[in-house]
């Protein structure tokens, strides 16, 4: 057996010989990947709210925001495809069918557990769920998500806010968007890959209408 | 004219392979042993993961003359395999969807034990056919952005081979030239990707011991 040592040793050196893929050949635009509840009727919502800021996860323990011009050309995005999709912007919360929440990973430093997928969820000041509704059971996905994290990330959640509330009911998720990617050192240019980004996003979520 | 003018090149080629293999053994300084150390330029055959030719990779083989043209040795071998993956919507399961491009790599290395067959082994060409079996380790990587998914996989590795050893010089080292073909039984699977046995086909240029 000792004298499989040098061999083994041997072949491990050797697959340090691979020789990596070049990555500048790649289009630096961002990973979008989507997830939704296959039970949900999305031809059943009519409304919709968007908050008019994007809730920034970053390395500060309460709430921040990110509501600049930046942050409206995405926003925007969003209104623009869930218009087209047949969905109505609505300006108070009570009267939609549906949430749209979204986040921005500006770092991940807050975090010491990344356990469960949607860990994020532990931010402080994260879309309370009373901000919602009477939901005291949280949110929920009803399928599984596969997300990995990373800094430049943007989240987008889609809540049916008709679903029953009460102390033991929770908020389901019923469409999930993350989008990530290298950044740029050009603002513009990150702000133009994300709305390109969220537009994929629905692009490929054709079940995503109520039409 | 042409004619004329050419033929006496042509004769000396012959005339060339004709001494060469006619030539006694010049570099018996290793004995009954022998070495090759090559680059290679592989191609995956029958493969959606990788498709596109490489020459990024080496072979090491060393053996032991059991009779006057009969050998056995060790071997190990590596190559990368490279394919850009134009941005695409992949369907991950039945709810979930990722839209990226990717850059491809597939990474083998098999070792094991090799038996060959030399002719003319005292000239200056020595042919041979051979036969290599063995473990292969293999990896599928797929870069997208800044992400990385991987999947390792073993699988038993056979690969034929003809090649010849050129002594042209008094001393070794001397030229090593190969064709192979290869199948190991690996499988993986990577995002959409399955793949089920990796069949290659190859070409070794190298210096002979």
């Amino acid at each position: 057996m000792k004298k499989l040592i040098p061999f083994l040793l041997a072949v491990f050196v050797f697959t340090a010989c691979e020789k990596d893929a070049d990555t500048d050949n790649l289009d630096n635009k961002f990973v979008v990947y989507t997830n939704y509840d296959k039970a949900a009727n999305f031809k059943q919502f009519n409304t919709y709210y968007l908050p008019d800021s994007i809730l920034i996860i970053g390395d500060k323990d309460k709430q921040e925001y990110w509501s600049d011009a930046n942050a409206q050309k995405i926003i925007d995005t969003y209104v623009f495809n869930m218009d087209n999709r047949g969905y109505t912007r609505v300006t108070e919360r009570e009267e939609a069918d549906l949430g749209l929440q979204l986040s921005y990973v500006k770092n991940t430093y807050v975090y010491t557990d990344y356990g469960y997928p949607e860990w994020w969820w532990g931010y402080p000041g994260y879309w309370d769920v009373p901000y919602w509704g009477n939901w005291g059971g949280g949110w929920y996905y009803p399928y599984v998500v596969n997300y990995s994290f990373s800094t430049g990330s943007f989240l987008t959640e889609l809540l049916n806010l008709e679903a029953a509330q009460g102390q033991n009911e929770k908020l389901p998720i019923i469409w999930s968007a993350y989008m990530s990617g290298m950044l740029s050192s050009s603002t513009e240019v990150n702000v133009e890959l994300a709305a390109q980004a969220v537009s994929q996003a629905f692009s490929q979520s054709t079940y995503l209408t109520n039409k | 004219m042409k004619t004329m003018k050419y033929l006496p090149l042509k004769a000396l080629a012959v005339l060339a392979i004709a001494i060469g293999f006619a030539l006694p053994g010049k570099a018996q300084t290793l004995g009954n042993y022998y070495a090759n150390i090559d680059w290679q330029f592989n191609f995956p055959l029958g493969n959606d993961f990788v498709k596109k030719g490489s020459g990024w990779g080496m072979n090491f083989e060393g053996g032991y003359y059991v009779t006057d043209n009969l050998s056995v040795g060790a071997f190990l071998a590596y190559h990368s395999n490279h394919k850009y993956i134009p941005r695409q919507t992949l369907q991950i399961s039945g709810t979930e969807s990722l839209n990226t491009d990717q850059q491809h790599t597939l990474f083998q290395m098999p070792f094991g034990v090799s038996g060959r067959y030399t002719f003319n082994r005292e000239g200056m060409f020595q042919p041979y056919f051979s036969l290599k079996l063995g473990p292969q380790y293999g990896r599928l990587k797929t870069d997208f952005n800044a992400y990385q998914n991987s999947d390792n996989t073993w699988g038993f590795y056979v690969s034929p081979e003809i090649g010849m050893n050129i002594f042209p010089w008094v001393y070794r080292p001397g030229i090593h030239v190969a064709a192979y073909y290869s199948y190991a039984t690996n499988k993986g699977n990577l995002m959409t990707y399955d793949v089920d046995g990796m069949s290659n086909f190859g070409l070794r240029l190298g210096v002979a011991f």
